[in-house]
């Protein structure tokens, strides 16, 4: 049968899974807002759990521009940089 | 001789889960060799990377999509330039092909090209018997859901999508128009071919037979642009008017540019903050951060427009000579979102 | 996805929070991209017809997968 040329591309590529730290204890915890309504107040509750329950030494707040697109690169080198766990909501 | 089902070209494409539900043409490497041919371009050059994959595009990638789709290879400089606009930034095709919302990318074509490769602007342009209109838009479709990896109901995530999600491609009837086109308007030349694409609804039909004024028309159009996603939605971005011949040579008539439509719809199309609550007149409304600028949402006059400045309401003629009708077509263009995105063809 | 996807991939444990119906599209879409492990944590859809108390109670109700989400 006559070959046909492919319409698809792949782009799969290996990507890591972090290593876990055992718990928040003494680590900075990112929470970051999506943009959608309604994330901040799942976000409001989840920090003060997080206060309530685990150690973290600090918890911070950033948010995306909008849900509709990936975080610019700007702020995800922020993160990247400056957080040890990181909590995103919500996307619905 | 009867070919078996297993080795039918269309069934084995249908199997690779490559098609948009219609037959598609095989792309053997003969035809995709001369759609690259015919676009003055070298195959493996990128053109784009496709959200939300962020596949890669090259010319000859396209190609496959554009013969698939149907295209003559004439068509494929069209093809080109509608997937670098879909990918600039600004156009956000990541939200489009992911949201719930049922955008389509509209590819309105400007210049010279719209009669050199027969593309409708004129009766019928939104729907079928147009080869150019049916497979460029189809070509480009199939482009985000092949390379870009826009999978309904996988990655796409669309409530209802609309039937422009098939194929979504009109020219502008430039020749019936009594203001300079959307293409001159933006800066670009009369005889430079352009595209402009728009994250777009379905068209609203506006029928309005008897107004013989400027201000009558456009109150008539006016009110179906003020339930453009909902009665109560504001601080909207780009949204396609679509005036027929007659409309527009009515509202010209009458001395009114472009601008002077756009100042009349933006000033129109405002309401006061106690309106737009939410849970007042429909559960939707004003968002929190707005609410809260106002002391008493309930009882303030003060005005909030449909849309976000004037300039967001891109006007342009086309469609049948007889017909006194408007199209309204929608943008998906909330603040921050997607936006018009234009391209010159080459 | 993508975003979770790039946190994941530079080091950063993450926790991406979405509504129920849209599971197969976020692993899809982190498939897509290479992340075949990629897990996320799930709240009931529908999310934006409810009230902030209604909301905050989702959040009552993952936290302890949450946070198993991002610690071993």
């Amino acid at each position: 049968m006559t070959e046909y040329l492919d319409p698809t591309d792949s782009v799969a590529v290996p990507r890591k899974t972090a290593t876990r730290p055992s718990s928040l204890d003494g680590k900075v915890v990112t929470l970051l807002d999506i943009s959608k309504a309604k994330g901040d107040h799942l976000l409001d509750r989840l920090e003060e759990l997080l206060r309530e329950r685990a150690a973290p030494k600090a918890i911070v707040r950033k948010k995306k521009p909008t849900f509709a697109r990936p975080a610019p690169d700007p702020l995800r080198d922020e993160i990247v940089g400056a957080t040890d766990v990181l909590i995103e909501a919500l996307a619905d | 001789m009867v070919t078996q089902l297993e080795t039918d070209p269309i069934e084995a494409l249908y199997e690779r889960g490559v098609t948009d539900g219609l037959p598609v043409v095989p792309p053997t490497r003969e035809r995709v060799e001369r759609a690259v041919e015919a676009s003055g371009r070298a195959g493996d050059e990128l053109v784009a990377l496709v959200p939300p994959n962020y596949g890669r595009a090259t010319v000859e990638k396209i190609a496959v999509n554009a013969v698939m789709a149907g295209c003559r290879p004439e068509y494929l400089p069209v093809v080109l330039a509608a997937v670098e606009a879909v990918c600039d930034e600004a156009f956000d095709l990541h939200g489009v092909s992911a949201t719930t919302n049922a955008p389509a990318p509209l590819i309105v074509v400007n210049g010279p090209i719209r009669r050199a490769l027969d593309i409708n602007c004129g009766a019928g342009l939104f729907g079928p018997g147009w080869r150019a209109n049916a497979t460029i838009g189809r070509a480009l479709r199939l482009v985000c859901v092949n390379v870009g990896g826009a999978r309904p109901g996988v990655v796409s995530m669309s409530t209802f999508a609309h039937p422009g999600r098939y194929t979504y491609c009109i020219g502008e009837h430039e020749e019936a128009s009594p203001w300079d086109s959307l293409a001159v308007e933006h800066g670009f030349a009369p005889g430079d071919d352009t595209v402009a694409l728009l994250a777009a609804d379905a068209p609203i039909t506006v029928y309005d037979q008897r107004s013989r004024t400027a201000p009558d028309v456009l109150a008539t159009v006016a009110a179906s642009m003020a339930v453009i996603e909902h009665h109560k939605m504001t601080h909207w971005g780009d949204t396609l008017l679509v005036f027929s011949p007659e409309h527009a040579a009515v509202v010209a008539g009458d001395g009114w540019s472009k601008d002077d439509v756009r100042r009349f719809l933006f000033e129109r199309l405002q309401r006061p903050v106690h309106e737009l609550v939410p849970g007042k007149n429909g559960g939707d409304g004003l968002p929190e951060h707005v609410l809260r600028k106002f002391a008493d949402p309930e009882h303030d006059a003060t005005p909030i427009p449909k849309f976000r400045a004037p300039q967001h309401i891109k006007i342009l003629v086309a469609g049948g000579t007889a017909g006194r009708f408007s199209a309204v077509v929608p943008g998906w263009t909330f603040s921050k979102g997607s936006n018009l995105v234009m391209r010159r063809i080459r | 996805m993508h975003d979770g996807v790039f946190f994941e991939d530079h080091g950063i444990p993450t926790a991406t929070i979405i509504s129920t119906e849209f599971a197969r599209a976020a692993k899809a879409q982190a498939e897509a991209l290479g992340a075949t492990g990629y897990r996320t944590v799930m709240v009931q859809h529908p999310i934006q017809p409810l009230t902030r108390d209604e909301v905050r109670a989702l959040a009552d109700k993952v936290f302890d997968e949450v946070l198993a989400r991002v610690t071993a």
